[in-house]
């Protein structure tokens, strides 16, 4: 299984090189790429042959210190000849991105090319997946220019090494921004509240309790009515219709309705109670106090 | 509580039948008394010496208390909201407690001489206020009590929302 | 305010039998009138579009871009002249303030002969590089003519252009392959958003030197698509001005040649539609937007009252309602704007930094226009905002539109009432039972017998 897969592309390469290969084009020989780590020897590292046919089954990995040579000589037909173009091309076919790196050709086609991260672009430095690695070869007049992947770039980088933000300044739809509101405030259990509620009206009877043992008495109610009915009568419903009033202003009234029905009630309140209170007075002198 | 009334009152009709005035207790306190002897002595003089009118508006400043004491420890249990709830609701018992203890303050002061405005008659009238420390009869203090409570209620109603 | 000067002109030009959205009037400054012969079919082209043309030499003591401090042209177009720069009426400041007073420019380079430095300082100012000599040639040995550049290869064929991202509308695609020849390279600027490349290289092509032998490995700065051929730069007004990297390519020569591609077959150029494309973009005759109508008003059912649209202020929390129609120019009418697929057209609420960033969305149509509209919740913070629309993307005039409104607190009668608020009934009960012991307290005190006094007058 694994060996047909692998057939297919070959076969279909070689058929594709075939007719290329009957008139003059260009292409290389003796071409190895080869990663040497920092501080390995010029041997160190992996080294391995590239062929003009066919791209390496396995990426090659790339890492931070490392550097990557490529090597060739370069062929017109079958002689070794100087091409005018002869690059190392890495593309990442996903996002389009795409950087040449020419080689550094002598008279007789002997290439050579190296490479180190710090000369990659930064976009090329967060790619997630290896990048084509394609050898272009070409020149002036009717000789077919070579262009084929060769291998893949697998480049690795540590992870705990930031990379530069790359955001250039470009105009584009920004993300969406939702104002995040303050909660609206809870209340309270409403067991608690009710429990609270019944204990501050509970003190009503207690206050109540409280005075009977004192000995409080409405004894004099009769005595008053009979001294002055008028002004007692009126004073104590004149209060009871301020507290009224209020209660109105607090379920639906607004302030301009309260205003002249507590001006009318103020008066009446003030006369009676003068005189209301002048008979209470009159009690005290009496002693009834 | 009763029982010490009770004693309060014994005490008090074992002296001269006429009040007494306010410096003498019932029991002259030892120098080296305990704080709960001192405590007792406070209260029994309290009760020996207070006029029960007193002591009923002592009673509703004292429900008062209650009253304020209960929203102030919801508030501490169950959280502020609504805060202008809590101002309000507060403010009038607190309101209302300072107000009455005008009140007491203006009028408690009468209890030595509750027994001499009879023999004096309605002449005496003007002569007895002016002897008052504040000058202001306890008819014209209660009315300035009711005055000031409504204008306390007014505004709690108002800043209740 | 710009936006009602454009329409006004527009109207008035309208009748003059102008199809550009911003004037007729083109400069074209080319070297001498012999030459002028050879572009025929781009004049009658842009003729019959209905610019009139005007032609100067860049050496004619009577051209002046600007007449009395205001442009004398809407448009100018620059063919590369054979002298050395563009002579003292065409200084870089000089194009520069053309461009500042909303004119737009097409300036042609041409690979043949190097490129003066008047020019590159100019391009310099837009953050657009030409090679350090000045002289460089586009060469890709898998993309040529092999018709009339077999040997040389410097005659590009490429296919339009698609769009430039995914969320940005193509102005310039469309069937068939560009001839270029002679192509003089630009690099772009990474820093600035105006600048944008409308044509790039392939990436097997370079750039050299045709008056070196060999270029060394040295000697190569940009390669593939780091080459812009053709680059456009729109400044903040909206003015245009496009560099074209090759000038050959308006030729009639280009306009009608048939090219043959490596392995290809024959085919015909498509060089005049892209022309066309690339001087319509260019004059404003695509790519320009407008803003019919802004309404906002407060999110109901039915329908607005007059008086309750665009209110200038709103309370917090508000649910609130958006809407803007937008019309794009396209050659010679109105259309409706549709956003590209992938791209937002977006409202801020801000109050100085956004509070709500949104996404408008398509809701009515008109006959020349689109209805964006959404609704958000005013945020929970009073001030002075603003309705924000700031639609600014590569290849389409700049949108920018701001309306103040105020956000005011809630009014002390918008509260719920206390009663509503169960947390609140303890205090509602204690202020209550305060009055009702107040009440009780003032029988008491008014009526009640003094008891004790009584036990003791029994004494």
């Amino acid at each position: 299984m694994h060996l047909w897969q692998a057939t297919v592309p070959f076969c279909l390469l070689a058929s594709a090189a075939l007719p290329a290969a009957a008139a003059s084009a260009w292409g290389f020989t003796d071409a190895t790429v080869a990663v040497q780590p920092k501080g390995a020897g010029i041997n160190g590292g992996v080294k391995e042959e590239l062929s003009s046919s066919k791209p390496l089954a396995n990426p090659v990995s790339f890492a931070g210190a490392d550097t990557l040579r490529v090597t060739l000589t370069t062929q017109e037909g079958s002689s070794a000849k100087r091409p005018h173009q002869a690059f190392l091309l890495l593309k990442d076919n996903q996002s389009g991105l795409d950087i040449s790196y020419p080689f550094t050709v002598k008279e007789n086609g002997k290439s050579r090319v190296e490479l180190t991260q710090k000369e990659l672009p930064l976009q090329f430095l967060t790619l997630p997946g290896p990048v084509d690695a394609r050898i272009l070869i070409g020149g002036f007049g009717n000789s077919e220019a070579y262009d084929h992947s060769v291998f893949k770039l697998s480049i690795d980088r540590d992870p705990n090494i930031p990379i530069p933000t790359t955001e250039a300044p470009r105009y584009g739809k920004l993300p969406e921004i939702h104002h995040i509101f303050n909660n609206d405030p809870s209340n309270p259990p409403i067991v608690l509240t009710l429990a609270f509620v019944g204990a501050v009206i509970a003190a009503l009877p207690v206050l109540a309790g409280l005075w009977l043992f004192l000995g409080a008495n409405v004894n004099h109610l009769p005595t008053a009515l009979k001294s002055a009915p008028l002004p007692h009568a009126v004073f104590l419903a004149s209060l009871a219709a301020f507290e009224g009033i209020f209660f109105l202003y607090y379920t639906s009234w607004n302030l301009f309705q309260i205003l002249p029905a507590a001006a009318a009630v103020g008066a009446v309140a003030f006369v009676s109670g003068s005189r209301a209170l002048g008979e209470v007075q009159g009690r005290r002198f009496a002693g009834l106090r | 509580m009763p029982a010490k009334r009770h004693a309060a009152t014994t005490t008090s009709a074992a002296t001269p039948a006429t009040t007494a005035p306010l410096s003498s207790g019932p029991a002259t306190l030892k120098t080296n008394a305990s704080p709960a002897e001192i405590a007792q002595h406070v209260w029994q003089q309290y009760l020996a010496t207070t006029p029960q009118r007193t002591m009923l508006l002592d009673a509703f400043m004292a429900f008062l208390v209650l009253v304020g004491g209960l929203q102030f420890l919801y508030c501490v249990l169950a959280g502020n909201y609504p805060f202008n709830a809590f101002l309000s609701g507060f403010s009038a018992a607190v309101g209302q407690f300072v107000l009455t203890a005008s009140l007491r303050m203006q009028t408690s002061d009468s209890g030595s001489d509750v027994s001499k405005p009879s023999s004096k008659g309605k002449n005496a009238r003007f002569a007895e206020e002016s002897e008052e420390g504040t000058g202001i009869s306890h008819e014209r203090a209660f009315a300035d009590y009711i005055f000031g409570s409504l204008i306390l209620h007014f505004f709690c109603i108002n800043f209740i929302n | 305010m710009r936006w009602c000067l454009a329409l006004l002109l527009f109207c008035f030009l309208a009748a003059v039998n102008a199809l550009s959205s911003s004037g007729s009037r083109l400069l074209v400054v080319l070297d001498d009138s012999t030459e002028k012969s050879l572009y025929s079919t781009l004049w009658s082209d842009l003729e019959g579009r209905g610019y009139d043309l005007a032609f100067e030499s860049p050496k004619s003591d009577s051209l002046s871009l600007f007449q009395h401090g205001e442009r004398a042209y809407d448009h100018l177009l620059i063919l590369p002249p054979k002298s050395k720069g563009l002579g003292p009426n065409l200084t870089p400041k000089n194009i520069l303030d053309f461009l500042d007073k909303d004119g737009n420019i097409i300036l042609a380079l041409s690979g043949r002969a190097s490129t003066s430095s008047a020019v590159s300082s100019l391009l310099l100012e837009v953050d657009i590089h030409l090679a350090n000599d000045r002289s460089a040639v586009v060469v890709d040995h898998f993309n040529y003519d092999t018709v009339s550049a077999a040997e040389k290869h410097d005659v590009l064929l490429l296919n339009r252009p698609g769009p430039l991202r995914s969320d940005i509308k193509a102005f310039f695609d469309g069937e068939g392959v560009i001839a270029l020849p002679r192509v003089a390279p630009q690099t772009l600027g990474n820093t600035s958003p105006l600048v944008s490349p409308i044509l790039r290289a392939p990436e097997t092509a370079y750039a050299y030197n045709p008056k070196e032998e060999m270029p060394s490995a040295d000697d190569i700065e940009a390669t593939g698509s780091q080459l812009s051929i053709v680059s456009a730069m729109q400044s903040r007004s909206s003015a245009r001005f496009t560099i074209l990297g090759s000038v050959e390519a308006l030729e009639d020569q280009w306009f009608s040649a048939t090219v043959k591609t490596v392995g290809g077959k024959k085919t015909p150029t498509a060089n005049r539609e892209f022309v066309k494309q690339l001087t319509a973009w260019t004059f404003k005759e695509t790519g320009v937007l407008k803003v019919n109508n802004i309404e906002h008003h407060l999110a109901t059912d039915g329908e607005i009252a007059a008086e309750d649209l665009n209110p200038k202020i709103y309370r917090i929390k508000n649910e609130t309602f958006f809407s803007i129609e937008m019309s794009e120019y396209d050659y010679d009418k109105w259309v409706p704007f549709e956003v590209p697929a992938g791209d937002e057209l977006q409202l801020e609420f801000t109050m100085l930094s956004p509070f709500h960033r949104l996404n408008l969305q398509p809701t009515g149509r008109t006959e020349t226009g689109v209805i964006y509209s959404t609704q958000f919740v005013t945020p929970d913070q009073h001030g002075i905002f603003s309705f924000r629309v700031n639609y600014k993307r590569p290849f389409l005039t700049n949108v920018e539109e701001k309306h103040e409104v105020t956000v005011r607190h809630f009014a002390h009668d918008e509260y719920p009432r206390s009663w509503a608020i169960s947390g609140g009934w303890v205090w509602i009960a204690g202020l209550w039972s305060v009055i009702a012991g107040f009440l009780a307290f003032v029988v008491v005190w008014l009526y009640s017998a003094p008891v004790a006094d009584k036990n003791k007058k029994t004494q």
